[in-house]
């Protein structure tokens, strides 16, 4: 007997998982640096390459290219941040904005320059499991994505509950100033941040690079989807992003399966209207967020 | 508050003046070419550059030598970045392979050729302002670029400049009854645009062909990108195939630069069909073609010209075995003499484009030389002269120089086609079904350009 | 406010005098052709002019009354197409209705008037990054809706045969209808700005400001805060969907590739280099901008160690550096004040 619905629900967690790594740093940088990111793309693609180096020429498993672009990717994407965002930490919410727009740029075209722009792949062997008696199939990768996925939700569940940098994290998005009062470092908060979100990046690249390929646009591709993702969730909520990413991963995945003939291209867009959707009916996202006067 | 206010204004009026005094300047400045409609100065024509400004001067001395230009410039308005970038890089190498040939054989009207190469993104608005900067300030004489997506919203701009453009890229329909010289020598009905590259209506037709006379395939369903390119080749290779008596089950269509296409696949894996189609650029090509290997959908798979590419095989290679893929045959008269030089030139991925540029660099210098000079109308005005049927058949500028020296006339024979023009300024080729292995592709079946011809009236 | 304003009643007046002068010029048998060399900066100033239509929409929502709107492409595009749609003569495989291009201003206006209704309605209740995220979302569906039905709007290659009434009245030819092209566009460019600018210098301004300043006060003093900020948006769609109808009478085509993220991209980073909520100084951020994206596009030449292949790439790590730059020395924007940014952040 075919498991109505299975199959597309596969799907949908596959592209939600891979929204979602890039989401969860998306929001924590969005949540407790008080910036949206438009170079958080770019972190990714630094992963891609990473990988992509490891595997092709370092010769390692493809579970070790994650673990080696996690670390590049984090210390990369903190050294960055350390230098363009930190010194200008007070200007506000615009500048950054306007500085994460140059950055990605930068970059980008910088790693265009150097690598050009030929789509490198990450070979890697897949597995099928056939469940044809219920009506759907998953593949090792696509296991191996999900699970990589939630393996880092619980790590940050982990972190942010039981360390005390995580509790303070936690704090600091609740209440900035309460959290200075209290005597919360948050400048070493901020460093935890960037390392976080950086990291998680470097290894949404590896698997982007392994579904697509390594190329110096590979996430700044995908970052109109974090985005998304991460705001449907309520921004700033990490738990809410993983949520809104695999909403949205499940809603391209059925309006592929069930939108007219003529206007099934649409399915891409389907994320955007689900936005709209959920936060006409929700003006705090998912997670409704605390409406923070600006 | 006031006074300060006052003081204000008082900056503000005499900046304002200052700014008015520049203007005033610069408008006295263009006030030269004031004229009015309708008495002689408006030709229509007045701002075109034709020839280098200097060589009158230069060269008047040396009268027994043909008065040439000392550089001769192309301008190629590319893709280096944006959405289609990894396509720039073989239509870059073969054109500088191109050129490189062009000048050790002495170069166009003994001159030296230049690529001036810039970057559109394949964004219109921003080809329309390279093409002015290599129209009016680069002072090129002829174009070798351009896209589908760019030419077909610019098209009246494009006709303004009347420049030659030579494009490797485009095969979308709109050209095949636009652009070229309509075979005639008079420049007042002709259509400043030409390809080197066989258009979607020749490819789809004998892919349609294929799939039904060769193949006994009656049933297909399709995989299209939105693109213009992929679209295009969709819609045309629809209409051949169902007027063949085919039937297409399904068309879904997808935005490019997704992480996973399994539910397209999915869906149009419910459909009955004996072959499917697959009509993506090459990214999401190789994303899809795993994901359709991994699902373990089967079925014949026919890919879309644009794939045919080395770089499908070492992605896909393995996984795609025993698929199709039909092209305008990528192997002209001279493919086989291009191909070792290409490859010693760079490790460039080749694409048909790729070796369509090389047609094009060399179309254009023949046409210079055989125009004797570098003007755009007499290039427009060569460039059916050197590749169409008729006179000595050359397959290198060395060759094509010299037997115009000689005073022949000559046919240029491409890497991609035999480059012999339509009217519309298009070209014809057979069309290759090709078979994917995991070392590169081999013939399956070919449908001969005479067919097609006798099918397609429009092109 | 700032010291850089002028006087406002120059810049509408003036807009005024040179808007009937060029009308009269494109009517007159003269024409004047720019010298040769200069094409090319003459087609940035064409396009310069129409993102400064939408520009200086955009500052009257985000500069003075802190609406965050990341999608005004989406009024530029509806702006177009309605335009295209309404005027085109038999385009290539896409819907052309074929009236005169008066209709076409007119629909194009009313077409993103109505886009600004519906969204304004619905969204201005939102908070400032959600209304940036669905307004940004409504400009990626639009694009969505303009490739996927392609046998309108002529999917990714879009609609030709569009009326040109500029270049149509402008014989001459070698430039003549870039310099007409100029001449009714910096009209109407400034003819906006002088409007837009009263308006926002006027006592309605100053509701605006407040409403930036704090939604909540403003409020209780009694003005209907909805109101103000739905016509404001309404008056930015107007502007911005102009724009787009102007932008495909001046090409003679629509495409869905003139209508990407790029034009909302550059726009706003001309206004916030410029200083939000200078209305003079987020035009000179984005000439600075534009000028700059151009200006590179002259020096591979200069750098003969990098192929031109490099170059491209190069080219935009500079603007990219620039922006950086600015942002580091004058984050408040070159010609801005730093109390406006306190209260935007």
């Amino acid at each position: 007997m075919a498991l109505p619905l299975a199959q597309e629900l596969i799907f949908g967690l596959v592209i939600g998982s891979y929204i979602a790594l890039g989401a969860i740093g998306f929001t924590l940088v969005y949540g407790l640096v008080n910036m949206i990111n438009f170079a958080h793309g770019e972190f990714i693609t630094i992963g891609a390459f990473v990988g992509y180096l490891a595997v092709v020429f370092g010769g390692v498993s493809l579970p070790v290219a994650l673990l080696v672009a996690l670390l590049v990717a984090a210390v990369t994407g903190w050294a960055i941040a350390r230098l363009t965002f930190e010194p200008m930490n007070d200007a506000g919410a615009v500048p950054l904005l306007l500085m994460s727009i140059g950055l990605g740029l930068v970059l980008r075209n910088g790693m265009r320059a150097i690598a050009g722009p030929d789509r490198r792949n990450v070979p890697v062997a897949v597995t099928t499991y056939r469940f044809d008696d219920l009506g759907f199939f998953v593949t090792s990768n696509q296991l191996f994505i999900i699970g990589v996925t939630l393996f880092a939700v619980l790590v940050l569940h982990l972190f942010l509950s039981r360390t005390m940098v995580g509790i303070s994290m936690r704090a600091t998005a609740d209440n900035e100033r309460l959290a200075l009062v209290s005597g919360i470092d948050t400048r070493q908060i901020r460093n935890a941040v960037w390392l976080a979100a950086s990291g998680l990046a470097g290894v949404a690249g590896v698997m982007l690079a392994v579904s697509q390929s390594a190329n110096p646009s590979v996430g700044f591709g995908q970052l109109l989807l974090i985005i998304t993702a991460a705001i449907l969730g309520g921004a700033g909520s990490p738990y809410g992003a993983v949520a809104g990413s695999y909403l949205l991963g499940v809603g391209i995945a059925v309006s592929v399966a069930f939108l007219p003939a003529d206007i099934v291209a649409l399915s891409s867009t389907m994320a955007f209207a689900i936005l709209i959707v959920v936060l006409l009916v929700r003006p705090g996202g998912i997670a409704n967020t605390e409406v923070r006067t600006s | 508050m006031g006074g300060s206010v006052d003081a204000a204004n008082r900056t503000d009026r005499r900046t304002f003046l200052k700014k008015t005094g520049a203007c005033s300047v610069l408008t006295a400045g263009l006030a030269g070419c004031v004229g009015t409609e309708g008495n002689g100065n408006g030709d229509g024509n007045g701002g075109t550059p034709t020839d280098e400004p200097t060589d009158g001067d230069t060269t008047a001395g040396t009268t027994t030598e043909m008065a040439g230009p000392e550089r001769v410039v192309i301008g190629q308005p590319a893709s280096l970045t944006g959405q289609w970038d990894f396509l720039q890089p073989a239509v870059s190498q073969s054109t500088d392979l191109a050129v490189q040939e062009i000048n050790e054989a002495g170069g166009p009207l003994d001159a030296t050729l230049e690529v001036q190469r810039r970057d559109t993104a394949v964004d219109p608005q921003q080809a329309r302002q390279v093409v002015r900067q290599l129209v009016d300030s680069d002072e090129v004489h002829a174009i070798n670029g351009l896209f589908s997506s760019e030419i077909v919203p610019l098209w009246d701009f494009l006709q303004e400049q009347q420049v030659p453009v030579v494009t490797p890229w485009p095969g979308t329909t709109f050209l095949d009854t636009r652009g070229g010289d309509k075979g005639t020598d008079d420049l007042g009905d002709d259509e400043w645009l030409w390809r080197t590259v066989i258009g979607d209506t020749v490819h789809t037709s004998g892919a349609a062909e294929a799939m039904i006379d060769e193949a006994g395939i009656e049933q297909m369903g399709i995989l299209s990108a939105t693109s213009a390119g992929e679209e295009g080749w969709t819609r045309q290779f629809v209409n051949w195939y169902e007027s063949l008596g085919g039937e297409v089950v399904e068309v879904v269509s997808a935005q490019g630069g997704q992480s996973s296409y399994q539910s397209q696949l999915d869906r149009l894996f419910e459909n009955d069909f004996e072959a499917w189609a697959l009509s993506f650029a090459l990214e999401d090509a190789t994303t899809i073609i795993r994901n359709w290997d991994e699902g373990g959908y089967g079925r014949q798979l026919l890919m879309e010209d644009g794939l045919r590419d080395p770089g499908l095989i070492d992605a896909v290679g393995d996984v795609a075995e025993g698929a199709w893929i039909a092209a305008g045959s990528t192997e002209g008269p001279n493919f086989e003499s291009f191909l070792p030089k290409f490859r010693d030139a760079g490790d460039a991925s080749l694409h048909p484009w790729g070796v369509a540029a090389y047609d094009a660099t060399n179309v254009i210098a023949l046409a210079i030389h055989h125009a004797g000079e570098a003007s755009h109308d007499a290039i427009q005005r060569s460039l059916g002269d050197v590749a169409r049927g008729g006179g000595t058949t050359v397959t290198t500028f060395a060759e094509g120089k010299e037997a115009l020296d000689n005073g022949e006339e000559i046919n240029y024979e491409g890497a991609v086609t035999n480059v012999d023009f339509t009217p519309h300024g298009n070209v014809w080729g057979d069309v290759a079904v090709d078979r994917v292995t995991p070392d590169g592709f081999e013939n399956e079946f070919t449908i001969g350009a005479d067919k097609l011809q006798a099918e397609i009236d429009d092109y | 406010m700032s010291r850089f304003e002028l006087p406002e009643i120059d810049a509408t007046r003036a807009g005024l005098v040179l808007f009937v002068a060029s009308v009269i010029f494109l009517y007159s048998p003269v024409f004047i052709r720019p010298p040769s060399g200069t094409f090319v900066f003459l087609e940035l100033a064409v396009l310069f002019l129409l993102y400064a239509l939408i520009l200086i929409g955009l500052n009257l929502q985000f500069g003075h009354t802190g609406l965050v709107n990341f999608g005004p492409v989406a009024f530029f595009a509806v702006g177009g197409y309605a335009a295209a749609i309404l005027t085109a003569n038999d385009p290539y495989r896409a819907v052309g209705l074929g009236f005169a291009w008066p209709v076409g201003l007119v629909a194009g206006v009313l077409a993103a008037v109505a886009l600004g209704v519906l969204l304004g309605f619905s969204t201005l209740k939102l908070r400032d990054d959600f209304l940036a995220i669905v307004t940004l979302a409504v400009a990626e569906i639009i694009q969505g809706l303009t490739i996927t039905f392609r046998d309108v709007t002529g999917g990714s290659i879009g609609l030709q045969n569009v009326p040109r009434p500029i270049a149509d009245m402008t014989g001459g030819g070698g430039g003549a209808e870039l310099f007409a092209t100029i001449v009714v566009l910096g009209s109407v460019c400034l003819l906006a700005y002088g409007v837009f600018h009263r308006l926002s210098a006027s006592p309605y301004g100053r509701v605006l400001r407040a409403i930036r300043a704090d939604e909540q006060v403003t409020e209780t003093l009694g003005k209907r805060v909805f109101r103000y900020k739905l016509v404001v948006f309404i008056y930015g769609a107007a502007i911005g969907g102009l724009a787009g109808a102007l932008l495909v009478f001046y090409n003679g085509a629509a495409s869905a590739s003139f209508f990407t993220i790029d034009v909302t991209v550059i726009v706003w980073i001309g206004m916030l280099v410029g200083g939000a909520g200078s209305d003079r100084g987020v035009l000179g951020g984005l000439a600075l901008i534009m000028g700059f994206q151009l200006f590179t596009r002259f020096l591979n030449d200069l750098l003969p160690f990098v192929t031109q292949d490099q170059f491209a790439s190069i080219r935009l790590v500079l603007v990219g550096l620039l922006l950086m730059l600015v942002v580091k020395y004058r984050p408040e924007g070159i010609w801005g004040t730093a109390e406006e940014l306190e209260a935007d952040s």
